[in-house]
């Protein structure tokens, strides 16, 4: 949506609708004006639709019918239609001999018949017109979709293509990498408690790749971790140990720094309301819990996993 | 000086638009000299039917004559009336004929015109389509002054009109859009004019907050106020705000005061509350974030110069050139042709706090630079004295009664096709450097 930014105290309402408009232009991708779908629609359909089906000179073959078209279209006719002439003379006198006409038979029904059908006539003239203007206006838009749908297309073959190339490099990055123990950054010299809990770690980390291949093992595994975890935790440096508590609260949900779940937040009457009106309102919608969703789950990890371990690792590495 | 204004209906509660702009007329130009406002018992501008009581009366401190109308109109006659010279190849004959069906038909206002018309300085004639006015300005002499109030509407392009525009003293016109069409519709260009509109009386303290608190409004809005009619561009305006509160859901909420002929949208974000008087209409403008005109055709929309002079940004539809010039000329709105416009437009109105405080100011400096009363009444009293020191033109007579009859006049929605349109945008560089630095 348009952000126009007011930088003096002049605004220049033209101006404005000029970028109002380009961004409109924009949005649209290619934008064609109405003479160039026109043409498009009078020349090119063919390269676009099936010519089979559409025809891209409807109007043109319609005015032409029209033109060559000798009847009459419609015919004028009112009460006094049936007494006109040329002659006043003669007019007056059939006005004048009515009465008597009347007495042979009644005309009213007929003039008004006759009335009601030039009406109809223009009526019909009036929707005949429409109809063509319709179909041919028919015919524009779906050239516009066409080449919309074309261009369309082609981004999604281009996008496709792209991403196919970015897993294949993502699939060589992956099979390049490797473990190394010297690769990571060395640690501030650990306290005695640290080295022998990294100890611990080290050989804990052994058990789960043992975990992975021996799966009925684990759970027999996992109890002593746990049991054993408030020891280990005690021995780190009191220091480290509040970091790593800090990030973990700020993983967890209602921890501090984290605040409400997405959706909740985006529920809230009125959050947003003050600052910016749709833009964060509309963050607020399933674009912004989409965009959360990762801190959720990584929120969730800690409390799933047994108390701290999946949890500490990953903050460390 | 002594003055009168010919209006089709008169009264207080009469709320149209060229109504309501003759009795401020009246009303302050009766401090200036003596007004007596001529009109008709009529108060429906559909029918005509005779509701208030004939003779004199007072409207706010200024003598109001009553006359009768003769028949009410028929609207069946009268729509065909109108297709005959809008849409075919059509007489003078028919054209007077569709004069007369349109109403409001009273003889006996037309006598007194002619009768008392000489004891008038000036006589003031508002809507040029009605029949008090096209009879009286004939009758009046060289007295007539016409406030046209012309929209884009076929009307305007009838051949009787012609010799109106052309005969009358002077014209005040609303806008230079409708001066510019009037001029190219019946070359007009020797008879005085000036563009003045009209004021409003504005209240100098308003009160947003009575208003939210009276109809529970707690969220932010757009207003539009008005009859809510789909010839007013209503049904657009529906359209397009249903899909933008779809793309937004906690946008802008929309109101709309005023009548409704057509079915308003049962939306939880549309709110209708209906006529309401002029210190809560007042106080629903100030609260709101700005005003929507989906109006098409507009010869000066009121409601739009008082949501400019309480600093209220409006967004019109562009297609009506008046109100796309009057935005362009005061850079205090903005406007619309498609809906992509309208969602981008209304969003940067209600997202874009800078923009939308600097068409507000912009708005009331507009308002008050042309449309305070000072500057009305000092634009109408300097017309009245240049038209007193300047000859009055001779109106055209009509043709023969063969003439008359001749079936050889085009349809007017033809003509007015062929009528220029647009806003007139050259006229603002000129305003700027009118303006005092």
């Amino acid at each position: 949506m348009a952000d126009f930014s007011v930088r003096n105290d002049n605004v220049d309402v033209e101006q404005i609708m000029r970028q109002v408009r380009s961004r409109i232009r924009e949005k649209r991708g290619v934008d064609y004006t109405e003479d160039e779908i026109r043409e498009l629609a009078s020349v090119k359909l063919e390269r676009f639709l099936d010519p089979k089906g559409v025809r891209s000179d409807l109007l043109d073959q319609y005015r032409k019918r029209r033109e060559a078209s000798t009847a009459p279209r419609n015919y004028a006719f009112e009460d006094s239609t049936l007494y006109e002439s040329s002659r006043p003379l003669l007019r007056a006198l059939r006005k004048l001999l009515n009465p008597i006409l009347k007495l042979f038979f009644n005309p009213t029904p007929m003039v008004e018949a006759l009335h009601i059908q030039s009406r109809l006539n223009e009526s019909y003239n009036q929707a005949e017109a429409l109809y063509y203007e319709l179909i041919h206006n028919l015919v524009i838009e779906t050239t516009r979709l066409g080449i919309e749908v074309k261009n369309l297309k082609m981004r999604v073959e281009s996008m496709s293509s792209r991403l196919d190339f970015d897993e294949r490099r993502a699939r060589a990055l992956e099979g390049v990498v490797q473990y190394r123990p010297g690769a990571v950054a060395p640690l501030p010299p650990p306290a005695s408690g640290e080295r022998e809990h990294r100890e611990q770690r080290d050989q804990r980390d052994q058990r789960d790749r043992g975990r992975d291949r021996e799966g009925d093992r684990d759970r027999q595994d996992r109890q002593p971790d746990r049991e054993r975890q408030p020891a280990n935790l005690g021995a780190v440096d009191p220091e480290r140990r509040n970091r790593r508590r800090r990030r973990r609260g700020r993983r967890r949900p209602g921890g501090p720094g984290f605040g409400d779940r997405p959706g909740e937040a985006s529920s809230s009457e009125g959050a947003g309301s003050d600052s910016g009106g749709p833009a964060t309102q509309a963050g607020g919608g399933p674009a912004a819990s989409g965009g959360d969703a990762p801190e959720a789950r990584a929120a969730e990890a800690p409390a799933a996993a047994p108390s701290g371990e999946a949890g500490s690792s990953s903050a460390e590495s | 000086m002594k003055l009168a204004v010919v209006v089709q209906r008169y009264g207080a509660d009469i709320n149209g638009g060229a109504e309501q702009h003759a009795r401020y007329i009246a009303e302050r130009m009766a401090t200036h000299a003596q007004v007596e406002v001529v009109t008709t018992c009529a108060r429906d501008y559909v029918t005509w039917k005779n509701e208030l009581p004939a003779g004199a009366d007072t409207v706010n401190g200024v003598a109001v004559r009553r006359f009768p109308v003769a028949r009410e109109r028929d609207p069946r006659d009268f729509g065909r009336r109108s297709h005959e010279v809008f849409e075919t190849t059509h007489s003078l004959a028919d054209e007077l004929a569709w004069l007369e069906s349109e109403g409001p038909t009273s003889p006996a206002l037309i006598d007194y015109v002619s009768s008392a018309g000489a004891g008038f300085d000036f006589i003031l004639f508002f809507s040029f389509r009605y029949y008090h006015s096209w009879h009286g300005v004939r009758r009046a002499g060289g007295r007539a002054i016409l406030v046209p109030t012309a929209e884009r509407d076929p009307a305007v392009a009838l051949s009787i009109f012609g010799p109106v525009f052309r005969g009358v003293r002077g014209i005040m016109y609303n806008s230079h859009e409708e001066r510019a069409m009037i001029q190219a519709a019946t070359r007009n260009h020797s008879v005085p004019g000036v563009v003045v509109g009209v004021g409003s009386d504005v209240p100098a303290r308003t009160e947003p907050m009575r208003f939210r608190r009276r109809h529970k409004i707690n969220r932010p809005f757009a207003i539009y106020i008005g009859r809510i009619d789909a010839n007013k561009g209503c049904a657009e305006l529906f359209d397009y705000f249903q899909r933008y509160a779809m793309t937004f859901p906690r946008g802008l909420d929309l109101v709309l005061v005023g009548t409704a002929v057509m079915p308003v949208p049962s939306h939880h974000r549309i709110r209708h509350l209906g006529f309401l008087p002029d210190e809560d209409k007042f106080d629903a403008l100030a609260a709101a974030d700005l005003l929507i005109m989906p109006s098409y055709f507009e010869s000066l929309s009121m409601v739009a110069l008082e949501a400019w002079a309480l600093g209220r940004p409006v967004l019109a539809n562009g297609r009506c050139d008046v109100l796309k010039g009057q935005c362009i000329r005061s850079n205090a709105g903005l406007y619309y042709e498609s809906y992509e416009e309208f969602a981008e437009t209304l969003y940067a109105l209600e997202s874009n706090g800078p923009l939308h405080a600097r068409l507000g100011r912009n708005g009331r400096d507009y308002f008050a630079r042309h449309y305070a009363w000072p500057v009305i009444e000092r634009k109408y009293l300097d017309m009245l004295e240049r038209l007193q020191s300047q000859p009055a033109a001779a109106i055209e007579p009509l043709p023969g009664w063969m003439a008359r009859r001749k079936r050889e006049l085009p349809p007017a929605a033809r003509v007015l096709e062929a009528i220029p349109s647009g806003a007139v945008v050259a006229e603002r560089e000129a305003m700027r450097q009118e303006r005092p630095a």
